[in-house]
Formats: C-alpha cells, sequence, structure tokens
C-alpha cells in the first residue's frame, strides 16, 4: 500500500538471513518441514478438538472419514489427535535425550581431550567399551532392568548411552586445538581450565556440536520410537512410538490398517528428514570444503547455459553454411 | 603382524569391558534381578521361601555371601567354559544354545544386507563424486542420508504394509513353513524370498554409506595423481575405479565396521516386524517375560558379532592396504 512497505519488504527479502535461505533450498524445506510439524504439535488444540484419550463408542477401527480425519484405533481413539499430541512427547524425548548426550559428550569430550593422561586413557576406554556393545541392544537391556519405562527414564537412558560418539568426535577435535596459540596464550595468562576448556576451546567446535545435536535428536526419537514399539512405555500414552506398538498389536500390519501407521510414521519420517535438511546446511556452512558442492551448481549451470548459446551459435553456423 | 596383534590385544581387552558391563549393570541397577524374579513369581502364587531365594540367586549367578569381585571372576570362568546359564523361557535349552539358534539367521540376513549395500554404497558413491555438484548428486545424498535417518522401525513397517500385506512377498518366517523343498536350488530360493523384504530395510538404513564412500572419493579426486592420470588421457572409467575408489575405499572398510553396531540394532528390529527367527525375536521374547540370563547372553554374543567383524575389517585393511603391512613391520 505505501510506498514505505516495499522498500521494507526489499530489505528483508536482501537481508543476510533471508539470501542465506534463498540460496539453499535444503535448508528452507528442512527449516519449513520442522516448523510446521512443531506448530502442528505445539499447538495441537488449535487443530482438533478431540481429546486423544476420549475413546469414541462404535467407531472401533474405522477408516478415515470426515469426522475422524486419520479413522480410529482398535480402540476408538481418534487417530488425528493423538498424532498431533503424541507429537509432542517424542519431540519433547528426542530434544532432551538429546540435550543430555551432547552435555554428557561435550564433557567427557573436551575434558579427556585437554586433560590427556590417564583421565584420557579412563574415558577413552569406557567410551571404546560402549562403542562396542550394539547400541539398541545396549538401551533395550538398560530399559529391561530398570523395569517400568516413562518418556523421562528413556531419555535419561539414550543420554547415558548413546554420549560416546559425540565424545569421541569432541575429543579428537579438542586434541587438535589443544596445542594451538591461544591455548598456550590462555594458560600462560593463567586463565582456570574450566575457562580455557569452555570458553577458549568449545566456541570452535560449536558448529560440530550443533550437527551432533541435531542428529542426536534425531536417533533419540528413533531410539525411544523403538523402545516403545517393542514395548517399554504405557500403552494408555500417547506418543509415536506408542502408537506404532498399539497398531502392531492390533494386527494392523496383518489386515492393512493403513490409516493406523499412517500419522505416525509421517511425522517421525517428515521431521527426520527436517532435520536431516537442516544439518546438511549446518555442515555445509562450517565445512568450506562442502561450500564447493554450490560453487559447482554455478559451475553446472554456466556451462549449460555455455552449450546452448555454442549449440545456437553452429547451428547458426551451418545455416549460413548452407 | 604386530599390527594385527595390536589390535587383537584391543578386542580382546574391549571383550573384557563388555563382560564387565554385563556383570555389573544388572547390579547396579535400582531393582535386582533376583528380587524382580522373585516378586513375578510371588505376584503368580509361588510359594518364596529361604530355599526359593538360593535357587533363583544360583540361577542368576547372584551369591549375597562372596564379595563381588570373587562372583565376577567366577562369572568370566564360567562364559569361557561355554556355561551361560540357563533360559528359562526356552527351559531345557542353554542360553548358548538358544542365542546360536538365532545367531545363524540373523547372521545371515545382516551379511547378505552388508555386502549388497556395501556393493551399492560404493558404486553410487563413486558414481555421484564423479558427478559432483550435478542433480543426481544432490538427489542421492540427500536422498539417502533422509533414508537412513528413518528409523528402521518405521522402514520395516512401510515395507510390510506396502509389499508384505499385499502377499507380494512374505509376512514372516525365513523359510516356509511345512515345505519341503524338492532340489537344494528350491530350497535357496525359498530362503532368498523369505529374505528380501528383512535384507532391503536393512540396506536402506545403511544408505548414509553413500555419503562417507563421497566423501573420500572428492578427497581422492583433488589429489595430483588423478591429475596427472586425466593429463594422460587415462579412460574416465580407469581413472574413476583403478586410481580413485581404490584409495577410496580404504576408509570406508573402517567406518563399516563402525556401522555394523547400528545396522545389527536395526536388523533386530527388523526381524521383529517381519517374525524372522534370528536374535531380534529371541530378545524381544527374553525382554517381555524378563529372561536375564538370556538377555545377558544376547547383549555378549550381539557384542562378540560385533568385535569378529571389526576384526574381520581390520584383516581386510591390512591385505588392501599396503601401508598398513610395511607400518607394521617397522
Amino acid at each position: 500500500m505505501f510506498k514505505g512497505d516495499g522498500v521494507y519488504m526489499k530489505k528483508i527479502w536482501n537481508s543476510n538471513i533471508v539470501r542465506f535461505f534463498r540460496n539453499s533450498p535444503k535448508t528452507s524445506i528442512g527449516a519449513i518441514l520442522v516448523i510446521i510439524i512443531l506448530f502442528l504439535t505445539v499447538g495441537a488444540s488449535l487443530f482438533t478438538s478431540i481429546d486423544p484419550t476420549n475413546r469414541f463408542d462404535n467407531e472401533y477401527h474405522s477408516p478415515p472419514s470426515n469426522t475422524h480425519i486419520l479413522g480410529t484405533t482398535q480402540l476408538g481413539n481418534d487417530l488425528f489427535s493423538q498424532t498431533l499430541y503424541g507429537g509432542r512427547v517424542s519431540i519433547l524425548v528426542g530434544i532432551f535425550a538429546g540435550v543430555l548426550t551432547v552435555f554428557l559428550g561435550i564433557i567427557f569430550g573436551i575434558s579427556s581431550g585437554y586433560f590427556g593422561g590417564w583421565y584420557d586413557n579412563l574415558i577413552t576406554t569406557i567410551i571404546n567399551i560402549i562403542m562396542v556393545v550394539p547400541n539398541i541392544v545396549l538401551l533395550l537391556i538398560v530399559a529391561a532392568l530398570i523395569d517400568g519405562v516413562s518418556p523421562f527414564l528413556i531419555c535419561i537412558i539414550i543420554g547415558l548411552t548413546s554420549w560416546p560418539w559425540n565424545a569421541r568426535v569432541l575429543r579428537a577435535q579438542t586434541m587438535s586445538l589443544r596445542n594451538r596459540e591461544f591455548v598456550y596464550s590462555a594458560e600462560t595468562l593463567g586463565e582456570s581450565k574450566l575457562r580455557i576448556m569452555f570458553v577458549e576451546i568449545m566456541p570452535n567446535m560449536l558448529s560440530i556440536i550443533s550437527s551432533a545435536f541435531v542428529s542426536t535428536i534425531i536417533y533419540a526419537i528413533t531410539a525411544s520410537a523403538t523402545l516403545e514399539f517393542i514395548g517399554f512405555g504405557n500403552p494408555l500414552s500417547c506418543t509415536w512410538g506408542i502408537m506404532l506398538f498399539n497398531a502392531n498389536k492390533s494386527g494392523a500390519l496383518t489386515s492393512g490398517a493403513w490409516w493406523e501407521l499412517l500419522g505416525p510414521i509421517s511425522g517421525i519420517v517428515l521431521f527426520g528428514a527436517g532435520l536431516t535438511l537442516i544439518n546438511f546446511s549446518i555442515d555445509e556452512v562450517s565445512n568450506p570444503k562442502l561450500k564447493a558442492q554450490r560453487i559447482m551448481r554455478a559451475y553446472y549451470k554456466v556451462k549449460k547455459a555455455q552449450a546452448k548459446i555454442i549449440k545456437k551459435l553452429s547451428l547458426n553456423n551451418t545455416r549460413m553454411e548452407g | 603382524m604386530k599390527y594385527i596383534l595390536k589390535r587383537l590385544w584391543f578386542y580382546i581387552m574391549a571383550f573384557f569391558g563388555a563382560l564387565a558391563l554385563n556383570f555389573f549393570l544388572p547390579r547396579m541397577m535400582p531393582g535386582n534381578p533376583v528380587q524382580m524374579y522373585l516378586s513375578n513369581l510371588y505376584t503368580s502364587g509361588g510359594v518364596i521361601d529361604n530355599a526359593t531365594i538360593a535357587a533363583v540367586e544360583k540361577l542368576f549367578g547372584y551369591d549375597s555371601n562372596k564379595p563381588i569381585i570373587i562372583s565376577f571372576f567366577n562369572y568370566i570362568g564360567s562364559i569361557f567354559k561355554g556355561n551361560w546359564g540357563v533360559s528359562f523361557t526356552f527351559f531345557p535349552q542353554t542360553v548358548l544354545e538358544s542365542t546360536q539358534r538365532g545367531l545363524r539367521w540373523t547372521v545371515f540376513l545382516l551379511g547378505t544386507a552388508l555386502i549388497i549395500g556395501f556393493i551399492i554404497n560404493s558404486l553410487l558413491g563413486i558414481l555421484v563424486a564423479w558427478k559432483r555438484g550435478s542433480r543426481l548428486d544432490t538427489t542421492l545424498t540427500v536422498g539417502g542420508q533422509i533414508m537412513a535417518n528413518i528409523p528402521s522401525v518405521v522402514i520395516a513397517i512401510i515395507l510390510s504394509i506396502t509389499l508384505a500385506a499385499t502377499n507380494i512377498f512374505p509376512r514372516g518366517y525365513a523359510v516356509t513353513p511345512l515345505f519341503f523343498a524338492e532340489n537344494v536350488f528350491q530350497y535357496i530360493g525359498d530362503i532368498a524370498y523369505h529374505a528380501f523384504l528383512p535384507v532391503l530395510a536393512v540396506i536402506i538404513t545403511g544408505l548414509g554409506g553413500i555419503m562417507g564412500m563421497r566423501a573420500n572419493m572428492i578427497n581422492q579426486l583433488g589429489e595430483d595423481y588423478i591429475v596427472m592420470g586425466i593429463a594422460k588421457g587415462v579412460p574416465d572409467k580407469k581413472i574413476m575405479f583403478g586410481y580413485g575408489a581404490r584409495n577410496a575405499l580404504l576408509p570406508v572398510v573402517t567406518s563399516l565396521a563402525m556401522q555394523i553396531g547400528f545396522l545389527l540394532g536395526g536388523s533386530l528390529i527388523i526381524e521383529l516386524v517381519f517374525n524372522y527367527p534370528g536374535l531380534g525375536q529371541i530378545m524381544v521374547m527374553a525382554i517381555s517375560r524378563r529372561d536375564y540370563p538370556l538377555m545377558q547372553g544376547i547383549l555378549l554374543m550381539t557384542t562378540i558379532l560385533m568385535l569378529s567383524a571389526n576384526f574381520i575389517a581390520d584383516i581386510a585393511i591390512l591385505i588392501l592396504d599396503p601401508r598398513t603391512r610395511r607400518q607394521g613391520g617397522n
């Protein structure tokens, strides 16, 4: 309407952040996917008025209809509202487990890389032992030993069994940074070890940490869904994993009741895909080698255009000769 | 040789570490298995007296009179003697027997998927690195990574409901029940038919390997000897496979061994969805019945599987890469 608006819009359009998203379709698609899913799950009550635990009598196992967009379960629960409300718990579990895993990975990884010596040996041994045991099996057995697993406990179990992967990467990175000048100068200045580790060294690894965080969220959602699918977790609660468990229990796989699976599966797949795409762009920003991909893309574009021109020219030439 | 010994030493230490984990884990947990088992027994109407407690403690290898270190050494001793305890899910069978029964199918499934997946990932990785930046590259790397990040449960369920529920592929078992093959080929065909979907699911979860191969290959393609080869006029195919891929494959073999743990965990879950008679089914049965000896046996068995896979990868590297051989000789 106003002339000022257009200028303002142009400013936003050309700002660094928007330009970054424009140049990287991967990031935009990933961010949009994640935002949509977060919006749908966090604001679940805006999109559906049905309580996920409400059981509709005489509407057991019914395929999608107008009243139930995704149909109902064998117990008569509305699947659409279950998907939305269940996503909340699943994503929260993923985020909390991710935070815990990355936190433990940072603490043990950086400290063992920085201190070295017997402490490093001890931590590396623990890391190696945990990494040698198949993670899912360890996860399941710890869950079985604890018995009766709530979403909160699932976070803790995932955190305690999965930190070595992050710790190993961060340890290697710390060891390569450890002998740089800025660390020596900080040591000479008499800064405390804690400050050197977490204020001087850690910020150099923020890209690795954030990428580890994103992939750990994906892993944690996977792991919690797996745990719940196998039967740890309260079958009356509502998460994506529990929905898969209930669908499997009620024989949705054999009877071909696809609507029971559609909600949780698309939730897990789309959220995972969104996070994966975001991870690609984090890698691209932090690793200059990967930027080459963008440059190569531009190169292919130019080359294609050139080929077109050459073709045109040669066509003209043949015409002229003819 | 020195290299092999060094690796072997590491694996032996890791194995003892896993044994220690296996031994101390149940003892560190809030409710110990003996108590849990007794309470289960009690709720199902069993009579609990001192003799029962002693018997259950013996079954689980617990002894409240002995110090924990002594029972740890006893545990290690009995593991090496092949006495892994008695499973009470498959009662007359010992833990070792029941895990071995499932292990065959799991190794078959995982091995087939690893070999096929390795070939597919490597070929695609080489191709994509060669055409880096093209549309094919973006599609395959991004698509592969997204597929690899989908939980194996979900992949198995999707395959199951699209291909198995419509009766294109079987919905369970490793061979058709009550089926007597006329000849070996028919039998092999039947096994392959049943293994197709589970193997496909494991391969899909492993598709992230394309990225690894691609990164290695791109690193190799930047080396001088490749430029030299191109300048000499060596054909593209030879540069791709004979020059670049040979060197790019080495790190992939190492990372493959690391990946086995993830694939193994995934394949256990996939077996469960496809009702395949491998370790995964036995594990879930053990978990649902709180069969602690069997659970520990499976943890140990999968660890041994992983350690041996890593060891094989080490030997493969030794054969493939002359540099490690020289390093070992010094």
